[in-house]
């Protein structure tokens, strides 16, 4: 399913960050911001010539396709720099790799006519989503003649959650967290392929497939909750993606019930786990369920899966399903803590929580044409969804671990390690 | 012959010996007197040719329009019973959870078919001044309800493939008491969920304090349901059961009719209290209840019952099928029961001149037919006909001034 896009992210940043750039971020951005503007006006004009020429000539003219290229770079830079995502101060002519986090666009290629001339409404989609997650900043004047401009993100969720996470972070260890970096990248990248196509740089569509966006990035370590599930079933329903919404009610209502109980079940958890080091296995099991069952219905609803879901949370029934670690001991101290350690976790997952709502948009269209789920959207909710699941079992006391806000998937997807056998013990000297 | 039929016959045969009787006993419990004998009226008499002929072609319309969707709705449940079934392949929910996709997604269809003809008519009373819904409003503001009905639908769903899966043959009977209790439970909860206000006329509530007290029934309140930004159309209900009985007033009906007329609606709808007439509407859901779910769970034995989920999309049809041929009995019944609350009326305002001002004013604001075709009349009117509702006043009249 992975096809390798011509608009390419290139992340060579290595985390650190200097704190009193962190500090002065939003200050030290002005310059930027004005620059980006100013280029952006010249970009609209820029946008209208290289459109009329493309359909003129088939193809983009070289010399705007270049400038069009450095401006979709520039602003690449620009976001990056704005949300943390990279540590350097970016120049101002959107050079080619010369900056961490770096967008490889491609030469001017043949375009087809008809798709250029409805590029701006076949660009809505990605732009929507772009919005949401707010990666690349580039403003564009508007068309209708007012001073306002329009944003092709800049305002989104999922960038804004990164930098400001990722202000307090940087500013405390000096290091980005490589979650939330890669979240910010992600982000920058899929805005960058949106402005790309939108530019008339590419005729390829935007892909918000996380794995693909990322490739090359280090994968995280593997959490103790991941989702499983058959990857290449894109198949959906017609009638079920039509009224997906009003199917799913009675399992919102369900859900919103068993939250109530699991809302006590956890505080119980939470004075239990406090006093004995470990959850107890019963309210443990208790709540695994209702966090797999609150991700079947999510999956569900947001269309990340096809099937109606059973009502009990059961594990291994449903194509998109939740492995949740068993019972361990933790930490009394982020046990105690927990609620407040979580809140950064609930940003993130809100912040993504706007990108799923807009998947799902875009999928319910796209699979009742198409009868398919989009690969890309499909990739991109599970790694919403899988972060939910997360914050959920962090929350729930169910994991010690932090949520990891990696839009990619752990090491376990990779080919499960050989096991060795257990080393024999070494035999013990008794003191004579 | 089959030995086993001779006592099955006999058990049918008492049970449907004791539906009848019961029916019978239900229906001589709502009564207008046998000596009130209904005046035969020209509605010429009472209504313009123009008005007339207005409410002729509006009724006409609207009874093509239902009878269109009706059989439409067969239709698309007849092909979904057929096919339906395939759809349990998209469902990883288990027995119970399949059944309540195959569920709702009857009811989805239903409601896909039958949208052409809800805004259809809904352009025809919007022609006629009678409401003010928009169409947006009419397509999209009704998915709240259609929801709750989908939850409804699921709970009746998981009772009857629960029971059904211990009661294979049984369940019907099983199932309906807990649909009774339900159907309790609603007619309990209903008057909770209606967002109403007090009646501020000062003259309408000494007229509902006064009436309260001829027709027995005590403290009945009598509140007011804004729907003037919807419609225009008058309405009044009776609801509620217990402490929770109140008569509710449209807005429309207290703000467009006189004082006169309004009195003659809430002693109507007070009426319907003190005959206790949802307690036997209950009681008729009771006694159409059982051989109800009796006939869906016969006919669907061949899908391997009610237990398992691809029966569900046969019970739909008949289920829907069931309640259009039992609605003619329905209105019948629902008509002896209005008729009952009119004469109560009568009996407690003592005034047939504000009953037939009140009778008179629907028709120019329902565009009723005062006298509908027989077809009408049996498969859509659930209250006398306007000109039966105006003779039984002219009946009150004579008997009275005798």
């Amino acid at each position: 399913m992975h096809v390798e896009h011509p608009v390419k992210l290139v992340v060579e940043d290595d985390l650190r960050r200097t704190r009193l750039t962190v500090f002065f971020r939003l200050i030290l951005a002005i310059p930027l911001f004005i620059w980006l503007f100013l280029w952006s006006i010249a970009a609209f004009f820029a946008a209208i010539a290289n459109w009329v020429g493309t359909l003129a000539s088939g193809q983009p003219p070289e010399g705007l396709h270049r400038f069009l290229c450095k401006y979709v770079r520039f602003s690449a830079h620009v976001n990056a720099y704005l949300w943390l995502v990279a540590n350097p101060y970016p120049g101002f002519v959107g050079e080619e790799g010369e900056y961490p986090i770096d967008i490889v666009l491609p030469a001017p290629t043949p375009q087809p006519r008809l798709t250029t001339f409805f590029r701006i409404f076949i660009a809505l989609p990605a732009l929507l989503l772009s919005t949401a997650l707010g990666g690349a900043g580039g403003r564009f004047p508007a068309s209708r003649g007012r001073r306002g401009t329009y944003s092709s993100s800049g305002g989104g969720a999922l960038g804004l959650a990164v930098g400001v996470l990722g202000w307090f972070a940087s500013l405390a260890r000096g290091v980005m967290p490589k979650g939330l970096r890669d979240a910010g990248a992600y982000s920058v990248g899929y805005s960058a392929q949106a402005l790309a196509y939108l530019l008339l740089i590419t005729e390829r569509y935007p892909n918000s497939d996380p794995t693909a966006m990322l490739e090359g990035v280090e994968r995280p370590p593997v959490h103790p909750v991941h989702l499983v599930g058959d990857a290449d079933d894109l198949r959906f329903s017609r009638v079920t993606v039509f009224f997906r919404l009003l199917l799913a009610i009675p399992h919102i209502v369900w859900l919103a019930l068993w939250s109530v109980v699991a809302i006590l079940a956890a505080i119980l958890n939470w004075f239990a786990t406090l006093f004995t080091g470990t959850p107890p296995a019963g309210l443990h099991r208790f709540l695994s369920r209702y966090v797999r069952y609150t991700l079947h219905v999510y999956a569900f609803l947001y269309l990340a899966a096809n099937p109606f879901p059973g009502f009990v949370g059961e594990e291994g029934k449903y194509p998109l399903d939740l492995v949740l670690p068993g019972p361990t001991r933790q930490n009394r101290w982020k046990t105690g803590f927990r609620f407040f350690l979580a809140i950064p976790a609930w940003i993130v997952n809100s912040a993504l929580g706007w990108g799923l709502a807009v998947a799902a948009f875009l999928t319910w269209f796209y699979a009742l044409a198409t009868g398919r789920a989009p690969w890309g959207l499909r990739n991109f909710s599970a790694y919403a969804l899988r972060y939910a699941a997360q914050a959920d079992a962090y929350v729930f006391l169910l994991t010690e671990a932090y949520p990891h806000a990696s839009p990619l998937e752990g090491a376990a997807s990779a080919p499960e390690p050989v096991p060795t056998p257990a080393p024999v013990p070494a035999p013990v000297d008794l003191p004579a | 012959l089959n030995r086993g039929a001779a006592p099955r016959a006999a058990l049918l045969a008492l049970l449907a010996t004791a539906w009848v009787v019961a029916a019978w006993l239900l229906w001589r419990s709502t009564v207008v007197p046998a000596s009130v004998r209904l005046p035969h009226l020209d509605e010429h008499r009472y209504f313009s040719p123009s008005l007339l002929h207005q409410t002729a072609t509006f009724g006409r319309f609207s009874v093509v329009s239902w009878v269109l969707s009706t059989v439409v709705e067969l239709i698309a449940l007849a092909v979904y019973a057929r096919k339906g079934g395939r759809f349990a392949r998209e469902s990883a929910a288990g027995r119970l959870g399949t059944g309540m996709l195959l569920g709702m997604l009857g009811f989805a269809l239903v409601w896909a078919v039958q949208l052409p003809f809800g805004v259809v008519d809904l352009w025809w009373q919007r022609r006629h001044h009678l409401t003010h819904t928009g169409y947006v409003t009419e397509i999209f503001g009704n998915w709240l309800a259609l929801g709750g009905q989908f939850v409804f639908l699921c709970i009746t769903l998981a009772i009857v493939m629960g029971l059904a899966r211990k009661l294979p043959r049984l369940w019907w009977a099983a199932a309906s008491p807990v649909f009774i209790g339900i159907a309790l439970l609603f007619a309990f909860v209903n008057p909770y969920l209606l967002s109403t206000h007090r009646l501020h006329d000062p003259q309408l509530r000494a007229a509902s304090l006064r009436l309260e007290r001829i027709e027995r029934v005590r403290h009945i309140p009598v509140v007011v349901e804004d729907v003037h930004d919807v419609t225009s159309l008058p309405n009044a209900e009776a609801t509620g059961l217990g402490p929770s009985r109140r008569v509710v007033l449209w807005d429309t009906i207290v703000s467009e009719f006189t004082t006169r007329e309004v009195t003659v609606v809430i002693a109507h709808e007070l009426g319907h209290l003190a005959h206790n007439h949802i307690w036997k509407a209950i009681g008729w859901y009771a006694l159409f209840a059982f051989p109800g779910t009796f006939l869906i769970a016969r006919a669907t034995r061949r899908r391997g019952g009610m237990a398992s989920p691809q029966a569900v999309p046969l019970s739909l049809f008949i289920l829907v099928a069931l309640t259009i041929v039992a609605q003619p009995i329905q209105n019948a019944i629902s008509r002896h029961m209005e008729a009952e609350a009119d004469w109560a009326a009568l009996q407690a305002t003592r005034d047939p001149a504000g009953a037939t001002a009140l009778f008179r004013r629907f028709v120019p604001t329902t565009l009723d037919e005062p006298d509908p075709s027989t077809f009408e009349y049996v498969w859509l009117e659930n209250h006398p006909t306007i000109m039966q509702r105006i003779a039984m006043a002219q009946a009150w009249r004579s008997r009275n001034a005798r």
